[in-house]
């Protein structure tokens, strides 16, 4: 009998929960955004030129690096609406910076990631120190930050240094800027998900109280997690000016919902706990790509939205059909 | 010898509400010490002052001499001072070795730990516990509640170096025999230990003194062996508690059938027949994971079938969810175990959380009216005996003992006439325990009919007017009012061939 108590009650060991762990990584949207790359290359052969590539990469890059950065914030359950005022407010600042040439790029980046890390910190004050809601205090910040994005540029203009615009958005040895940068944000986070701050993000998502009562501290990683997604806002934004070559100061808008809908797409849980920011990335490369093959197919600019939004729904719902089946077959 | 902890006129108010007002007690160094009394006699808030999860507003705590004063769970730890929280505070898709070691789980200076090295630390760590059968890379939502609950105890053990507090650490383990040994272990190197337990039997075994808390105060602190159940009991309640009564109510074969299941199968559970007649409450037991689980869960709708019928009212029933079971005449609700994460709505009143039942049943378009919601709640609050000031508070700030209360008055305001209740009087005082009881008694004397689980054999022979003995997820036994006994029930419960060793207590 002692054998078949424990034989009911035996933990699952690690080759099942694998499997799961599979499911829930960036697998499933990798997969996805291959598919949706076929399906553009068969329907636009010239997207296989390098310069095509590297114009697809620059294109991707802002909203992948915005959802990075909204990926911090929901993993530990959060929200943060200011995404959309970073942006803005960084892309104006840089477009007045009067600087020229790298260090003028280097400098540039320096104040970009001022600008994004202390708004973060706000937001991260707000919602970890006083505790006030987090949906009411990022949009506070992002009203702030258009407003005083239109206080410095009150209409697009401005002047992007050419170093940004020219090197920052070219290739290096044949590899794209772009791409580099991808490569070390996704290797950046699956570093950063093995420290302890990485850990006690996730398990602040999955309980924050059971984190709270293991001795995490739940406020000031919620407080890191506001200041990592402003930062990588900011980045993005630094982005989206070297590949506009000029400051909006609307530049932010379309990225609030969009950044939302790349992180979903990227299965990410917006309760908080699972998912992770390569799977956003490809989230939002995924968006991008889409409009391209909607694009290259003719489809009138009217329906992407209504196409782009079916195919988010089917997206979400496949992953989750992935996971269901994946938790029947444990059950099982 | 020393006091290791000295706690004077400790008090804590959370607003209007006083949770301590005045506790005072000492823990020697390799003492075990139980703190007995109520739910609410504040217990719970004695505990988090201690751990650092809040701060006292008055009195004063002292550790080995020197002034202790925890801003939080990690200051707690540094101090030596570490707990086993009742709610389990493991996350759950962490790897076990993970859990153990929050939250400074890597050693790496400038380059994170592996998880491969993270798990062999766990792993020793494990075996330093004598925790030999729980993998230290599998992943804690896997793991039975058993299993996690020694979790919680091993990482409170390896922490604690002058104090460890133990809330209710046996609640969900089938044997004292692993605890205990740890509890002694930890004693002989001198680290005094704070008992929380609502089983006297096992207070008794291991603990020394106790000191008795009610309605926020300490009562008294007294050598254990020198009073007897009732002093305790009385102590705590501040009367002495009638005299155990066995169930009045008979078997009547032929009352009404409510509800009959054929070859029920599910989970664990691999073919149950049995019936259930008005007016009779029916008590399940059985070792941890024999099938109860899943057979109330079918029964009440909350999982389904993996083959064989249930009858209800006459006709053959699919019950697809909770609701379709509340639906089916006569009516079925299930109150499940896990009430934290399967039934109550911490931010509501619990005026909310009764009413809902009659508000989700009664009608879609109808508004909530609040004077409404109140009057139909205080009804059914009165079967279950629960004070009307609770009414309006938020259910998350109430007592365990009161939040099961107000489930009970949630199940019973649903008009249904078959109730399933998966452990009711869990970790709940004796107090609320009477009441249950006296609830139970009441629901099948007015024609209902009850098919409840217990972990507490006493319960099970207390109520029940027959119980179901589960054993490998079939019917090991039936055995009528007249037959129960506990000795009976263990015997049953180990299947056939197996003598009842005296330590193996029921689980969950």
């Amino acid at each position: 009998m002692t054998n078949q108590l424990a034989m009911s009650t035996a933990p699952h060991s690690r080759r099942l929960p694998n499997l799961k762990v599979l499911a829930e990584s960036a697998l499933l949207i990798v997969l996805i955004y291959a598919v949706m790359a076929v399906v553009y290359v068969s329907v636009q052969p010239s997207a296989l030129s390098p310069y095509a590539i590297e114009a697809l990469l620059n294109n991707s890059l802002p909203l992948m690096l915005a959802a990075a950065g909204a990926t911090f914030v929901i993993l530990q359950g959060g929200f943060d609406l200011s995404v959309a005022g970073i942006i803005s407010l960084v892309n104006v600042v840089i477009a007045v910076m009067p600087v020229d040439g790298p260090l003028g790029a280097l400098a540039n980046l320096g104040v970009a990631l001022s600008i994004g890390i202390a708004v973060g910190a706000v937001n991260g004050f707000l919602v970890a120190g006083l505790r006030i809601q987090a949906i009411a205090a990022t949009l506070a910040t992002m009203i702030v930050c258009q407003g005083a994005a239109l206080l410095i540029l009150g209409a697009p203009g401005g002047y992007v240094p050419d170093f940004m615009v020219y090197d920052l958005t070219g290739s290096v040895f044949g590899v794209p800027v772009a791409l580099v940068i991808i490569l070390a944000v996704i290797a950046l986070w699956s570093l950063y998900r093995r420290t302890d701050a990485g850990r006690n993000l996730l398990a602040v998502g999955q309980d924050r109280k059971a984190a709270g009562l293991s001795g995490i501290n739940v406020e000031r990683t919620e407080f890191f997690s506001f200041v990592w997604a402003g930062a990588f806002y900011a980045l993005a934004a630094y982005m989206l000016a070297a590949q506009t070559s000029t400051g909006s100061p609307s530049a932010g808008e379309p990225f609030l919902l969009l950044s939302f809908a790349a992180v979903a797409l990227g299965g990410t849980a917006f309760g908080g706990g699972r998912g992770g920011v390569t799977a956003s990335l490809f989230g939002a490369a995924t968006l991008t790509l889409m409009q391209k093959v909607l694009f290259a197919l003719g489809v009138s600019s009217f329906y992407t939205g209504v196409i782009q939004g079916l195919i988010m729904i089917l997206a979400v719902l496949f992953a989750a059909a992935v996971r269901y089946a994946v938790r029947s077959r444990r059950v099982a | 010898m020393a006091d290791v902890l000295s706690v004077q006129a400790l008090s804590k108010q959370y607003g209007a509400t006083i949770a301590l007002r005045g506790v005072d007690l000492g823990i020697r160094r390799g003492e075990v010490h139980a703190i007995l009394g109520e739910n609410g006699a504040g217990k719970s808030t004695l505990v988090k002052l201690l751990s650092g999860v809040v701060e006292p507003d008055g009195g004063s705590l002292s550790l080995d001499g020197a002034p202790y004063r925890p801003a939080s769970i990690r200051d707690a730890r540094r101090m030596g001072v570490s707990t086993a929280f009742q709610e389990l505070s493991l996350v759950p898709d962490l790897t076990v070795a993970e859990n153990m070691l929050l939250p400074k789980v890597s050693t790496g200076r400038f380059w994170p730990e592996s998880l491969a090295s993270i798990i062999r630390r766990g792993r020793d760590l494990l075996e330093r516990f004598d925790v030999h059968d729980i993998p230290a890379d599998a992943v804690v939502s896997d793991l039975s509640l058993a299993q996690r609950q020694r979790i919680e105890i091993t990482r409170a053990l390896s922490h604690a170096r002058r104090l460890l507090v133990l809330d209710e650490p046996t609640a969900a383990l089938p044997d004292t025999g692993w605890l205990f040994s740890q509890i002694r272990r930890a004693t002989g190197d001198g680290v005094g230990v704070l008992y929380i337990s609502h089983r006297l039997s096992e207070v008794r075994e291991i603990c020394g003194r106790a000191t008795v808390l009610r309605n926020g105060s300490s009562i008294g602190t007294v050598a254990l062996e020198g009073v007897d159940d009732a002093g305790i009991f009385s102590m705590m309640v501040g009367h002495r508690p009638e005299a155990e009564k066995r169930t009045a109510l008979r078997p009547n074969k032929g009352a009404e059938v409510l509800l009959e299941t054929r070859n029920l199968r599910g989970g664990l559970l691999k073919g149950v027949d049995l019936s259930l007649h008005a007016g009779e409450i029916v008590g399940v037991a059985g070792l941890e994971g024999q099938g109860q689980q899943a057979l109330l869960r079918l029964v009440g709708g909350a999982m389904r079938p993996g083959g064989g019928e249930i009858i209800v009212g006459g006709a053959k029933a699919m019950l697809t969810s909770p609701q379709k079971a509340q639906r089916t005449p006569p009516g079925i609700v299930f109150v499940p175990e896990e009430r934290k994460t399967e039934g109550i709505f911490d931010t509501l009143t619990a005026a909310a959380n009764i009413a809902l039942a009659e508000f989700a049943t009664g009608g879609r378009e109808r508004l909530v009216n609040g004077r409404a919601e109140r009057l139909l709640a205080r009804q059914s609050a009165e079967r279950v005996s629960l004070s009307p000031r609770y009414l309006d508070f938020e259910v998350g700030n109430l007592s365990g003992g009161n939040q099961q209360k107000v489930l009970l008055a949630r199940a019973l305001m649903t008009g249904a006439r078959i109730l399933v209740l998966f452990d009711p009087a869990r970790g709940v005082d004796v107090g609320t325990k009477q009441s249950i009881y006296q609830m139970m008694r009441h629901f099948a004397e007015l024609g209902g009919a009850i098919l409840f689980y217990s972990s507490e054999l006493p319960e099970l022979v207390q109520l029940s007017s027959r119980c179901l003995v589960l054993y490998d997820g079939r019917l090991a036994a039936e055995v009528p009012q007249e037959a129960l006994s506990e000795a009976r029930l263990l015997a049953a419960a180990h299947g056939h061939g197996e003598r009842p060793t005296n330590d193996l207590r029921m689980a969950v």
